[in-house]
């Protein structure tokens, strides 16, 4: 049985047009220009037990709004939502008891108050028996490397151990469901690194199916076997990765250093090159005419470096966001 | 039925349990801006002295105010601070701070945690220090009432506390009511200033309502209940007719408000992050 299953799900925002300057506000008091924006719309997945799926799409494509429908914060306009069997937005007890959802822009621990505190207040919210909260925490402690921070006051943590705190905090009711909101957004790299082994080493462990959004392809690549791209609330693509640079890109990039300058000029005027100067090239070539190039280029220039790479998923991202004109969003 | 009550005591513990861990904290919490506690305190105390002379001057001038004489006055003064410091240590601070809650999506979390949502904004912040003063210039000032009656009877003190508790489930669903109308304001600061305002007029004796007046401070804004009952009760004033009223009252405005509330609850939109 899935363990979420979304079935043409739409969440519709009623939002209110407000001319700008005071003269606008003044009149937004006596009347306003509704307007509904659509969220997301008509959107169908379903994730099984133990899945960890990357959730990517641009600002306002409505990731986040479906993780609060997911998690019962909103309530969907239209369609259905089942997570654990439970329908969310009646905010089951015995429902939120077995979830968590952590949002990387929002603070959930006591600001003035070491994490080990929030945890303890956590702790008594979930009914979490003492003997089993402790070994949680253990263990995410050691691995998440955390025992010297437990009684430092949040507000002295950086960034990235509050993170981790935050996700501690999640954890210590052993969710079965776990969403990710942009779990490591403003983190340097290595604090990064630390979160997304982290999940990658829980979700493994525990069997607990994730679902996450990021901005970073490197979240999304590390750790997910299958993405679901939304875009203007819709999910325009689910399923692997390497299935998505397939569908979308049909060329490969060919990096070229030259071993003398005068090669440069050969190159100019040739069809996909897309960078040129003296010592280097880059050229987009048609995935089936790579092997008939490279073996020309080589031939004919004095080339001191040749590769051939994949197009990044960046670019296959953005490529899928450019194909629709972008619009205002929620 | 047996299975209701099990069930509802089995709540009770857990609430009240709950309570004690948020209490905890915020003691925990609080202990870090010491220096606010005591400007905080002393500020309240001055207040209470201020409502403390106004009264007495009144009475240099009057007998009785709507039948009430100055020391049952006292005891009537002295019973909204103790009202008003209850609602500090259980409830009131969580609605002045929902507005933020919501912009900030702090809010998000009390709905996804397996607690009453209303239960989590109540506890979340309880404060002891935020109405301290008044609390205990409230205590004394119905101790001094009640040394200075001699109609006053001890008996009559368990019966007071009940009708304490009923007036904070008034001035509760009040607030519920009204703060629902933060989800789609998202600013309580205003919201909760006309609350104030409206509480503190229940220093004034009930019975100097009249007709529309006397509605009003019943069933609009319950005002007139919250001090009078409890205080009628131990200066023995109190009849039956009065108590009846404020328990009806409480009974219709808390479900009313838990359901206005709830309804907001299953409308919220939820601050975009």
């Amino acid at each position: 049985m899935a363990v979420i299953e979304v079935k043409n799900l739409t969440k519709t925002f009623k939002t209110h047009r407000k001319e700008p300057g005071l003269l606008g506000s003044i009149k937004g008091l006596f009347w306003r220009e509704a307007f509904y924006n659509e969220a997301v719309k008509a959107v169908s997945f379903s994730l099984e037990e133990g899945e960890l799926v990357g959730f990517l799409g641009p600002n306002g494509a409505g990731k986040t709004t479906l993780l609060k429908m997911l998690s019962g914060i909103l309530t969907p306009t239209f369609g259905e939502v089942r997570v654990l069997g439970f329908i969310p937005g009646e905010r089951d007890r015995a429902y939120q008891r077995q979830f968590a959802i952590v949002m990387g822009q929002k603070n959930q621990l006591w600001w003035d108050l070491p994490p080990a505190e929030s945890f303890a207040l956590n702790r008594d919210i979930y009914g979490v028996d003492p003997k089993t909260f402790q070994s949680a925490l253990d263990e995410m402690v050691s691995l998440l490397d955390l025992k010297d921070l437990l009684n430092v006051p949040v507000r002295q943590l950086s960034l990235g151990q509050r993170m981790k705190c935050e996700l501690v905090a999640a954890l210590l009711h052993q969710p079965k469901v776990l969403f990710l909101d942009e779990p490591t957004i403003g983190l340097d790299v290595i604090s990064q690194e630390k979160i997304r082994g982290f999940i990658q080493e829980y979700n493994r462990l525990k069997r607990t199916t994730v679902l996450l959004t990021s901005h970073y392809m490197k979240d999304v690549e590390q750790l997910c076997r299958r993405v679901l791209v939304i875009n203007h609330g819709r999910i325009v693509y689910d399923g692997s990765l390497e299935d998505l640079s397939h569908r979308y890109i049909d060329h490969k990039v060919i990096k070229i250093r030259f071993a003398s300058p005068q090669a440069a000029a050969v190159l100019s005027g040739m069809e996909g090159v897309v960078e040129l100067d003296a010592h280097h090239a880059v050229l987009k070539v048609k995935k089936k005419e790579v092997a008939q190039t490279t073996h020309r280029l080589l031939g004919r220039l004095p080339i001191e470096d040749l590769s051939v790479e994949e197009v990044e998923v960046d670019e296959v991202i953005r490529r899928i966001f450019e194909e629709q004109p972008s619009k205002e969003g929620g | 039925m047996k299975r209701w009550v099990n069930k509802g005591a089995r709540t009770m513990v857990r609430y009240l349990s709950l309570y004690r861990s948020f209490l905890t904290h915020n003691l925990k919490n609080e202990m870090i801006y010491r220096a606010n506690f005591a400007i905080a305190v002393v500020m309240d105390i001055f207040f209470m002295g201020v409502n403390v002379v106004f009264f007495a001057i009144l009475y240099a001038n009057v007998e009785t105010i709507g039948g009430w004489n100055f020391h049952q006055t006292m005891v009537l003064v002295g019973s909204v601070g103790v009202v008003r410091e209850i609602a500090y240590l259980t409830f009131r601070q969580g609605f002045l701070e929902l507005g933020e809650y919501i912009r900030t999506g702090r809010f998000d979390a009390m709905l996804t945690a397996p607690m009453a949502p209303n239960a989590h904004l109540a506890f979340r912040h309880v404060s002891l220090t935020e109405s301290l003063g008044e609390g205990l210039m409230g205590l004394a000032l119905v101790g001094y009432g009640f040394a200075h009656l001699p109609e006053a009877a001890w008996s009559s003190i368990p019966f007071y506390l009940v009708m304490l508790i009923n007036s904070l489930l008034i001035y509760y669903a009040f607030c519920l009511m009204i703060n629902s109308a933060v989800f789609w304001l998202v600013k309580s600061q205003e919201l909760n200033t006309v609350v104030y305002y409206f509480i503190d007029t229940a220093r004034y004796p009930r019975e100097i309502y009249r007709g529309m007046g006397k509605a009003f401070f019943t069933f609009i804004v319950p005002s007139s209940l919250i001090a009078t009952t409890p205080a009628a009760i131990l200066t023995g004033r109190a009849n039956g007719e009065l108590v009846i009223l404020s328990l009806g009252v409480a009974a219709v405005l808390l479900s009313l408000g838990l359901a206005v509330w709830n309804w907001s609850l299953q409308h919220y939109s939820s601050a975009s992050s």
